[in-house]
């Protein structure tokens, strides 16, 4: 008996002392901890990397974003059977909190955002090779922050503004418009001044001069700073970019995934099927296979080949054909642009060519559907790998020509650049123009404006550039939203003083005490 | 532990020699002799069927229709005789040969033993709040799964089912103590876990020990409650045969949805208002589809389940065992669905001298056929008029087409057909101890626990679609594997001990846990298809591989220790502490001490109480306080995701992106929650009413949750755990029961249970006041997941009702308001109707539940009943909402009346296509009350008089049928008005949530 007592208490003694505490210490080493990453050179180029990958998600620009610029510019609508979605191109905000385009969209740029931030808070603790390397990394991601947020300004105005690292308690403050443009406009330059002008053929696609000088040149002509607009133009045009950018010689080599980055790009969203999954994995942020290819497509596909979810006005189609070419055809614009009824009839010597594999339908009667970035894909597979042409040359050349105007009417100079845009498209140059009266849109700054407004809508339809222009022109008075109607019924459902933003999602106002829903949401 | 780890081996050894010796114990046979007897009760009546053995033998009989019995025995022998209900009597055959035994009505359940955790304590004993549940209470409930057994059965306990087969209902504990997770711990043989593929039919009694002080032992994760379960052991004597068997039809409720010819003439209707009130894109009615389909009787059939259970039990004094074989085969009432199931379990145990041992060994192999979605969502979402076959579409299956039927709705036989998605599943779990006891007051014990968990999951997807739109995805397959490893090792000390009338019971402890997950998994592209048969081997499929997997780890170290000490069995005193340190917590916060006090006074033990009709009363106090970090293995550890890529250059290639994507807090602590327990047990008229009133406080710290954070703050990938705010419970549980016999043959039992349990916000983390989901706002001060909507005041008439609708200023409310519109509460007045116009229209929270259960016997004949309801909550009805009003060409209920000018009702709105701010989800039209009654349980037995199953060489025969839901009185006009709740802070949220199934179960039980 003895011998049992003296065993039990030595076990227990012996357990007791001897449980070290430090079985409890157990690492996660699944993946790198944040303590032990940001410390060379090649994580804060993985970091920036990652930043870039935030283009392909739904709510940024794989798919999404293009329903809700197209759905509320003039250009576009969607009469997508999800009545939600389609509700929502036509300013009716019903849920605040609708997952696939408000809530999306917002939360997905700030992941960009966060991911920014982070290359941004750690860069300097880090010892590069060379400072233009690390110039070079910090000017990418400026202007990818920058990008970001030029569009959630575009979207909603009034937004939380975030420039530091996150942590989950953060209630970030709401600034306005001009606050955030001021801002972008100190990083913009930033990156200007740290970025290449050019790229390697295996960097390309990364951001350059060019594109810095470009979204900047944007942020001024929304902020309406027109003479420091122009100095961007300036280098882009007249000067150093000069050496890399023009127009090229058909419009359609800017919607085809066969003339990619091409001299006209300032800067494009790189889709890919290099990771070809075969299914739907865009949205999954863990997965490194997941989608780089876009929707763009499949999303704007008519009915029954697509999702449908936007499609074009029909006034496009008008404006287009009422200026014919120095050849006396159709502007090849309206071709390469949207697809019609008449398209075939219009296009004679493109009769027989296929839209997504397939001949018109009768029961689309007067409908248009989107064409650019289209493939001749059948059926269409969910991706493609088309680039979309986020800063266009051709775009430059038109707010310069309206950034002039701006500041000295219309100058001989403004007037060139327009020509330089339509004269690509075969038309006359304004003033031989035999639709238009070259020499009234001349007479004042006005009617210049007025006539870019068009000129704008047909070189730059449907690429997510109109929104942005309607709000730059301006939406706070029942007039300007009169003559919109005539072209877009949606705008019969416009408030002023309210539908020029959408309503933030109801989830981010009610939890953050510093963030106020968008007026009379 | 490397020395605990070595004693082990030592044990381990000496109970291999004890097993051995208990199964090869062997009978001796004496010189025999011939007795007979009867065996009556105290009022002399035979009762049938008690059983009479020798002990140390396998000789035994039963009594016959006169209670009467025939046993050759060996002289000298001791004759045990025992029947239900009864006390045991041992009898000694001296030189009678023929006896008359009476048996003595068991009342003194408060005699009985109740585990407590590392120990038992008598329930008169007992301080805290603990629920009993026997086995025999189980029998005869229709439940797959140990915790949906459990429903109705106890006070304060809120079991609900979840209706998918094969799943596992949710169980809550005194209302909501956590945010995170509201689940108790589970202990089963004095394993943590293992719940979950347990056979109902294996447990021999759970305990539900409800407050601080009696879940104390098990400190951090015992916040919840603590639910013990036993296994069944053998019992001295010969050995019993039992072989059960059960066969269930099961029906799933339906919605009574519209079909194809009623739906067309109101999506018709929703066309022509479209049409007329220019509604965009809409210039003429659907080119309807022909079909008529009613999705739900293409889903939906009567399943068919069948259980199988057999077990050998018995023993001797020196040894025990108990062996059980499960068999289950669940054809799903649900279209391609299914669940099988094979267990088996063997437990035993011996004692010779001072060693005792045990050990509990189950296997249990599962495969399941999994259910893709909810088809009750689905069963909305798509129109009748839809084909389930159309040649026309990729893979040959019916869905929306934008000129036909524009409709997402998914077609859920094309997704059951074309991703299957297979789930077998193999359990091992298995714990042994050890026990030396000295001088008949220490005990030693080592416990030694291991689960071996592996699953895997198989996916085909055939190509073809099942939604408009879908466009062509590739075929693929897809392996997914997880296992896991889960070892306990316990060693515990006890010391026992009765000094003349100090009762004093003490132990301590030291306890680790680890846990080991891994998971990997392979999808690849384009199986190879032979025929229309897919080969679903990864390496005949020819398309691209991805792949993936990691790791879990956590380890949880604790000492404990506890005191009970009585004075007469009238003053009674439990001091229980438990330190605990868990891997999840950062270093320097890991360790947490949990520690409660409780009191007991056994007034009936005083001299001075002299109540004749009260058997027994008992006063009881404890106050406690428990831990919670049910969190993730590392939630406070930031990791960099290593996932995203982009693309550049030409030729275009990948670049590796990494980045941090989701937030953490690093300062995370340990969840407490402390709770104040009053209780009053009492035992009247000779116990036969028995009556338990409890109350209780309790309020929680540091909550951890995964509380959602801001999107803005850019975070991915699933909320950081926080430790953010304060609640509290505060409840009252009743319970009380009556038991009694009527003569010989008449016996009754009836017992209700009552509770009501508030709960308050005390603050919520991050600093904030208010909290808001979709539908519901949390506020310090009232109850988490009220309902925060906007309010309709009916349906605009004309345009005179439109314009009238002015705030006080004068301003039209709702200016494009149509006649038939929903007019809105402009709750502050600005004259628009905003989001700040959302208001406080309901609570999630039943004023107060009920639990009923009867019970009757009459000869043969057994019958029960259970009920329980829930009463005064109010519910959003999410399949209502969903439904909405035709906006989206979905389907709806038969019975409607929309607003139209002919017709015009105030409760319904008029129906258009492509305008959804009438059906919008967070309004209060669609709150409804949910209170509810349900009988849960319904079931009748008889057992065959032992005579005619002697004749059949049984010792008890009896037939059953089980109901199970079928009658609920409900005013709710959901499916169900008892449904898993959406989450914490939307309690009350009915979102098509999957109704409980209504069930007949035919049962034959044989025991020889």
């Amino acid at each position: 008996m003895k011998k049992y007592i003296y065993f039990l208490t030595c076990v227990f003694s012996l357990t007791f002392a001897s449980c070290d505490e430090s079985v409890l210490d157990i690492n996660n080493e699944n993946t790198i901890s944040t303590g032990n990453f940001w410390k060379t050179e090649a994580d804060i180029e993985s970091g920036v990397v990652s930043v870039y990958n935030m283009f392909y998600r739904q709510g940024t620009w794989t798919r999404n974003i293009y329903t809700q610029m197209h759905g509320m510019a003039d250009d576009g609508v969607s009469l997508a059977g999800w009545t939600e979605l389609n509700e929502y191109s036509k300013f009716i905000y019903t849920n605040y909190n609708f997952g696939e385009v408000n809530t999306k969209i917002w939360k997905e740029h700030y992941v960009a955002i966060f991911r920014a931030n982070q290359v941004l808070d750690n860069v300097d603790k880090v010892t590069f090779t060379s400072e233009s390397r690390k110039a070079d990394l910090v000017g990418q991601t400026k202007f990818l922050r920058s990008f970001y947020y030029f569009y959630l300004t575009a979207l909603w105005d009034n937004l939380p503004f975030v420039l530091k690292t996150s942590s989950a308690s953060d209630m970030p403050a709401q600034k306005t418009p001009d606050e955030i443009f001021t801002q972008l406009e100190e990083d913009l330059k930033d990156a200007v001044a740290k970025l290449p002008a050019t790229r390697t053929a295996a960097d390309q696609g990364r951001a350059t001069k060019g594109a810095a000088y470009a979204l900047l040149a944007k942020v001024y002509m929304q902020h309406h700073k027109w003479e420091e607009a122009i100095k961007c133009f300036e280098w882009l045009v007249d000067g150093e970019g000069k050496n890399y950018y023009d127009l090229m010689p058909d419009y359609g080599d800017n919607f085809r995934n066969t003339t990619e980055n091409n001299k006209e790009s300032l800067f494009e969203i790189q889709f890919s099927l290099i990771n070809n999954v075969g299914f739907d994995q865009t949205d999954n942020y863990r997965d490194p296979n997941a989608q780089m290819g876009s929707q763009i497509e499949m999303n704007q596909a008519p009915a029954g080949i697509g999702w449908n979810n936007v499609e074009a006005r029909r006034w496009l189609v008008d404006y287009y054909k009422r200026e014919k070419t120095v050849e006396g055809k159709n502007d090849i614009r309206l071709f390469y642009s949207v697809w019609y009824n008449d398209s075939a009839k219009d296009f004679p010597e493109r009769a027989d060519s296929l839209i997504y594999g397939n001949k018109w339908r009768a029961e689309w009667g007067n409908r248009v559907f989107i064409k650019k970035y289209s493939t001749p894909a059948n059926p269409l597979f969910y991706w493609n790998d088309n680039n979309f042409r986020s800063l266009r040359y051709s775009d430059m050349l038109l707010l310069y020509a309206e950034a002039l105007n701006e500041v000295s009417g219309p100058t001989a100079k403004a007037i060139g650049y327009l020509n330089r845009v339509r004269q690509r498209a075969k038309l006359p140059a304004l003033e031989s123009s035999s639709y238009y009266n070259g020499a009234q849109i001349a007479s004042n700054k006005n009617t210049f404006r007025d006539h870019l407004k068009i000129e704008r809508g047909l070189e730059l339809s449907l690429e997510c550039v109109r929104w942005i222009d309607l709000k730059r022109w301006g939406l706070n008075d029942q007039a300007s939203i009169d003559q919109l109607k005539v072209r877009d019924s949606d705008f019969n459902n416009f408030i002023v003083g309210k539908s020029h933003s959408m309503p933030i999602p109801q989830s981010e106002v009610d939890n953050n005490p510093n963030l106020k829903q968008n007026p009379n949401y | 532990m490397k020395n605990g780890l070595f004693f082990l081996e030592k044990t381990r050894w000496r109970n291999l020699v004890l097993m051995l010796c208990v199964f090869g114990c062997s009978l001796t046979v004496l010189a025999q002799r011939k007795v007979s007897g009867t065996v009556t009760d105290m009022q002399g009546e035979p009762i049938v069927g008690a059983s009479v053995h020798e002990k140390g033998t396998a000789n035994a009989a039963a009594t016959d229709l006169e209670g009467k019995f025939t046993l050759n025995v060996a002289s000298g022998a001791v004759l045990g005789v025992s029947y239900i209900g009864y006390v045991m009597q041992e009898v000694t055959v001296g030189n009678q040969t023929s006896l008359v035994i009476r048996l003595e009505q068991d009342n003194k359940t408060l005699d009985e033993v109740v585990v407590i955790g590392y120990g038992t304590v008598k329930k008169k004993d007992l301080t805290g709040a603990v629920s009993v549940i026997k086995s025999e209470t189980l029998r005869d409930r229709n439940s797959q799964d140990i915790i949906g057994a459990m429903q109705g059965l106890t006070s304060g306990v809120k079991v609900t089912s979840s209706g998918l087969p094969g799943q596992q209902a949710s169980i809550v504990i005194r209302g909501l103590g956590s945010l995170t997770n509201n689940s108790p711990l589970f202990v089963v043989d004095g394993m943590i876990g293992g719940e979950a593929h347990l056979n109902p039919a294996d447990v021999e009694s759970i305990q539900i020990l409800k407050d601080a002080s009696s879940a104390a032992i098990y400190g951090s994760r015992a916040a919840n409650g603590v639910v013990i379960i036993t296994t069944k052991n053998g019992k001295e004597g010969p050995m019993k045969v039992q072989l059960d068997a059960n066969f269930t039809t099961t029906r799933l409720p339906q919605y009574d949805l519209m079909d194809a010819e009623t739906w067309k003439r109101y999506d018709d209707m929703a066309y022509d208002e479209a049409i007329k009130r220019g509604v965009a894109g809409v210039v003429r009615r659907q080119n309807h589809y022909d079909a008529n389909t009613d999705w739900q009787k293409e889903m939906l059939s009567t399943g068919i389940l069948q259980n199988y259970n057999l077990s050998f039990s018995g023993g001797s004094k020196s040894g025990k065992y108990f062996v059980s074989l499960n068999r289950l085969e669940d054809k799903g009432a649900l279209y391609n669905t299914g669940y099988d199931r094979y267990g088996f379990r063997v437990n035993t145990s011996g004692q010779k001298g001072i060693f005792s041992y045990g050990e509990n060994i189950s296997y249990t192999k599962t495969n399941r056929k999994n259910l893709n979605g909810n088809p009750w969502a689905d069963f909305i979402a798509i129109s009748p008029t839809i084909p389930v076959k159309d040649p026309a579409n990729p893979g040959g299956y019916g869905y929306g087409n934008p000129d036909r039927a524009n409709n997402y709705g998914r077609n859920l036989v094309a997704m059951q057909d074309l991703l299957s998605q297979k789930n077998p599943e193999n359990i091992l779990k298995a714990n042994i101890f050890g026990q030396v006891s000295l001088f008949n007051a220490l005990f030693a014990k080592l416990n030694f626990a291991y689960t071996n968990y592996s699953g895997v999951t198989n996916t085909l997807r055939k190509s073809g679609n099942w939604t408009m739109g879908q466009g062509s995805d590739a075929a693929s397959i897809g392996v997914q594997n997880y296992r896991s490893d889960d070892v306990l090792i316990e060693q515990t000390l006890n010391y026992k001990k009765t000094i003349s009338k100090h009762d004093i019971d003490l132990i301590g402890g030291v306890t680790y846990n680890t846990f080991n997950g891994e998971s990997g998994w392979a999808t690849k592209l384009n199986p190879l298809v032979v025929g229309d048969k897919y080969i679903t081997s990864l390496d005949a499929a020819t398309g691209n591989t991805t792949a993936g997997g990691g790791y879990q780890k956590a380890a949880i170290l604790s000492y404990l220790g506890r005191i009970n000490y009585a004075y007469a069995d009238k003053y009674l005193l439990q001091v229980t502490t438990r330190r605990d340190g868990t891997s999840r917590l950062p270093s320097d916060t890991r360790w947490g001490t949990f520690t409660s006090f409780s009191l007991g006074w056994r007034i009936s033990g005083e001299e001075f109480f002299d109540v004749p009709f009260i058997n027994d009363l008992k006063l009881r106090a404890n106050q406690g306080t428990l831990g919670n970090s049910s969190i993730g293995y590392w939630d406070y550890q930031a990791v960099i995701n290593t996932a995203p890529r982009a693309v550049f250059g030409s030729p275009e290639h990948k670049v590796i992106g990494m980045t941090q994507s989701q937030l953490t807090n690093t300062d995370l602590v340990w969840e407490r929650k402390t709770t104040t327990n009053i209780g009053l047990d009492a035992a009247m008229l000779n116990n036969r009413l028995t009556f338990t009133a409890e109350y209780f406080r309790s309020k929680s710290k540091d909550l951890l949750v995964y509380l959602p954070i801001l999107m803005s703050s850019g975070n991915e990938g699933g909320n950081p755990a926080v430790n953010a705010g304060s609640l509290s419970n505060t409840g009252i549980e009743i319970e009380t029961g009556w038991k009694d016999r009527v003569g010989k043959d008449f016996s009754y039992s009836a017992s209700l249970n009552l509770s009501r349990i508030r709960n308050k916000v005390l603050d919520l983390g991050y600093g904030r006041v208010e909290y808001y989901e979709f539908l519901s706002k949390a506020q310090i001060g009232q109850p988490l997941g009220a309902f925060y909507l906007y309010k309709t005041l009916g349906v605009f008439q004309s345009e005179e009702e439109v314009k009238a609708h002015v705030n006080s200023k004068g301003k039209v409310i709702q200016p494009n308001a149509l006649p038939g519109d929903l007019k809105y509460d402009d709750y502050n007045g600005d004259g628009i109707i905003s989001s700040e116009d959302r208001q406080l229209v309901g609570s999630p929270w039943p004023k107060f539940e009920m639990g009923v259960s009867l019970g009757a016997a009459y000869k043969g004949f057994d019958l029960s009943m259970n009920g329980y309801g829930r009463f005064g909550q109010d519910v959003w009805n999410g399949a209502a909402a969903a439904a909405g009003d035709f906006a989206n060409n979905q389907n709806n209920f038969n019975g409607i009346v929309p607003w139209t000018a002919a017709n015009p009702v105030n409760d319904r709105p008029r129906v258009v296509f492509g305008d959804t701010r009438n059906s919008r989800g967070d309004q209060s039209r669609w709150l409804e009350k949910g209170s509810f009654f349900r009988f849960s349980q319904v079931a009748l037995g008889y057992t065959l008089p032992a005579g005619i199953s002697q004749k059949a060489g049984m010792e008890r025969i009896r037939a059953g049928v089980t109901l199970q839901n079928l009658i609920t009185i409900t005013k709710y006009s959901g499916l169900d008005p008892e449904f898993r709740d959406s989450g914490i802070f939307t309690m009350g949220a009915d979102n098509t949530s999957f109704p409980n199934p209504r069930s007949v179960m035919f049962s034959l039980s044989l025991a020889f």
